[in-house]
């Protein structure tokens, strides 16, 4: 009887495969072609393509250094901020190629916003200005605008109730939790398509990590939200696809109940039981 | 997490051998006619507990540790057959039960149950076997060795309801007993079907 565990990697086949959940069915939101990311020397990311679905959680695991954090960085163009990194091949957003000539890098923040391991909220700023500064910067000072924006964005963080009668005090002042939900409600300001989150409960309680998972429950209704996390039970309570990752490559992707039950690659199989990593 | 792992087969192994044997004894004792419904009762009952133990220090590891992929496979399998065990001790001592509410059935041809008795061991054994040894070859056998079981029960079965000679003691007490061992067969089945799902992590669809 055939064994349904791969003892080594399938090779690298020439013509592009694109990983995707077999069952998936959103339409795909992002998509990366062959991409390569680099820090200097260091290959951190290898030839990379994978469909990301729309209105899905896709949870990016692996063991430290293998390139999740600098993938997500790659799909809005944050990589390139590093001195020395550099990203080639293609990220599609809705089939529009992100990295093609021309095209602004600021844009591609607004449209793919970003929520990181540790709450940053602008230390200056009341909670209120956290939330209104993407939109200002983008020009908009009509105060009747700020106001719904803030209260939208605050409402869908799940912070509103909580804040709502603090909006003028600084941001910082919150706990840790709500100043990460303060950090999803800028995101959510600028009205992104989709949210990357690198990490975004490894500094949080286990009451503050229940209320941003079910927040990112609720943000899949209308957006495509990739994690990264170390926490594999975390990807296994919240995503709706898991995507394996080991040396700079994919090594499996699939719907987050099949990879948990029955990984296909030994790989896989043996990060998971902890056999390493 | 590998500790608890090595515990919880253990106790499966152990469950493994007390069921087995009991299984033995039951069907010995119809065929032998010796009374041994005490001693059968009390190993069916010492399964049950040792289910209960296994079904504990299961849900302790899945809530401790939160297994994934073979880890929380063989867990879940592990339940499974715990039970699957625990039954084969309470049809054992069902068999043993028909003596007491049938007498004397020395007079009885017991020749289908002996070999379906037999088989059925067999496929005890065997599961027991690609379960410790987690040999999917053996499991598939296990399954094929069914049929066999299920088939001496259907035919008894009919021919019984078609014969009109027949002492009504006996065929109702075999049929009885039948039934007992053709359930045992399955769950021995279904044992080797945990142990495909282990390695493999496919499910087969039950008849």
């Amino acid at each position: 009887m055939t064994v349904g565990i791969q003892l080594e990697k399938p090779k690298p086949e020439k013509q592009i495969q694109h990983a995707l959940p077999v069952a998936a069915l959103e339409k795909d939101k992002i998509e990366t072609e062959k991409l390569n990311a680099f820090y200097g020397k260091n290959h951190a990311i290898k030839d990379l393509s994978i469909k990301i679905r729309d209105k899905s959680i896709t949870a990016i695991i692996g063991p430290s250094g293998c390139g999740k954090s600098t993938f997500i960085r790659c799909l809005n163009r944050m990589h390139e901020l590093v001195p020395g990194a550099r990203a080639s091949g293609k990220v599609f957003l809705d089939g529009n190629d992100m990295y093609a000539k021309g095209v602004d890098p600021v844009l591609v923040r607004r449209r793919v916003g970003m929520v990181f391991q540790k709450p940053n909220p602008f230390p200056t700023m009341s909670v209120y200005d956290n939330v209104a500064a993407g939109l200002k910067l983008n020009g908009v000072r009509n105060r009747d605008r700020l106001d719904q924006a803030v209260k939208k964005s605050l409402d869908a963080a799940a912070l509103w109730e909580e804040v709502k009668d603090d909006l003028w005090k600084p941001g910082v002042s919150l706990s840790g939790g709500q100043q990460q939900r303060l950090c999803i409600a800028r995101a959510l300001a600028v009205e992104p398509e989709a949210i990357l989150m690198d990490e975004p409960c490894s500094a949080l309680d286990p009451s503050a990590t229940a209320k941003i998972e079910g927040l990112m429950t609720n943000l899949k209704e209308e957006y495509a939200v990739v994690i990264v996390t170390h926490n594999m039970q975390q990807a296994a309570r919240v995503s709706d696809y898991t995507a394996f990752f080991y040396l700079g490559e994919l090594i499996e992707y699939s719907e987050t109940t099949t990879l948990f039950e029955n990984p296909s690659q030994e790989l896989t199989e043996r990060y998971l039981t902890g056999k390493f990593g | 997490m590998d500790l608890g792992l090595d515990r919880l087969r253990n106790m499966i192994l152990d469950m493994a051998e007390l069921s087995s044997n009991t299984v033995n004894v039951a069907i010995d004792s119809y065929v032998q006619g010796r009374d041994l419904r005490e001693s059968v009762y009390g190993w069916s009952e010492e399964l049950r507990i040792l289910q209960d133990e296994v079904s504990e220090l299961s849900v302790e590891l899945l809530a401790r540790y939160q297994p994934v992929a073979s880890d929380l496979r063989f867990i879940k399998s592990c339940m499974e057959v715990a039970y699957g065990f625990s039954r084969l001790g309470r049809y054992a001592h069902d068999i043993t039960d028909v003596l007491g509410i049938f007498g004397d059935l020395s007079k009885c041809d017991k020749t289908q149950i002996e070999l379906a008795g037999k088989q059925a061991e067999d496929m005890i054994r065997l599961s027991i076997k690609a379960f410790a040894d987690r040999d999917v070859k053996l499991a598939s056998k296990v399954k094929e060795m069914d049929d066999l079981v299920d088939n001496m029960y259907i035919s008894f079965v009919k021919k019984a309801a078609h014969e009109q000679t027949a002492d009504i003691k006996c065929t109702v007490s075999a049929t009885l007993i039948l039934r007992y061992v053709e359930r045992i067969a399955d769950h021995a089945t279904y044992i080797g079907e945990s142990v495909l799902y282990i390695v493999t992590g496919e499910r087969t669809p039950r008849k």
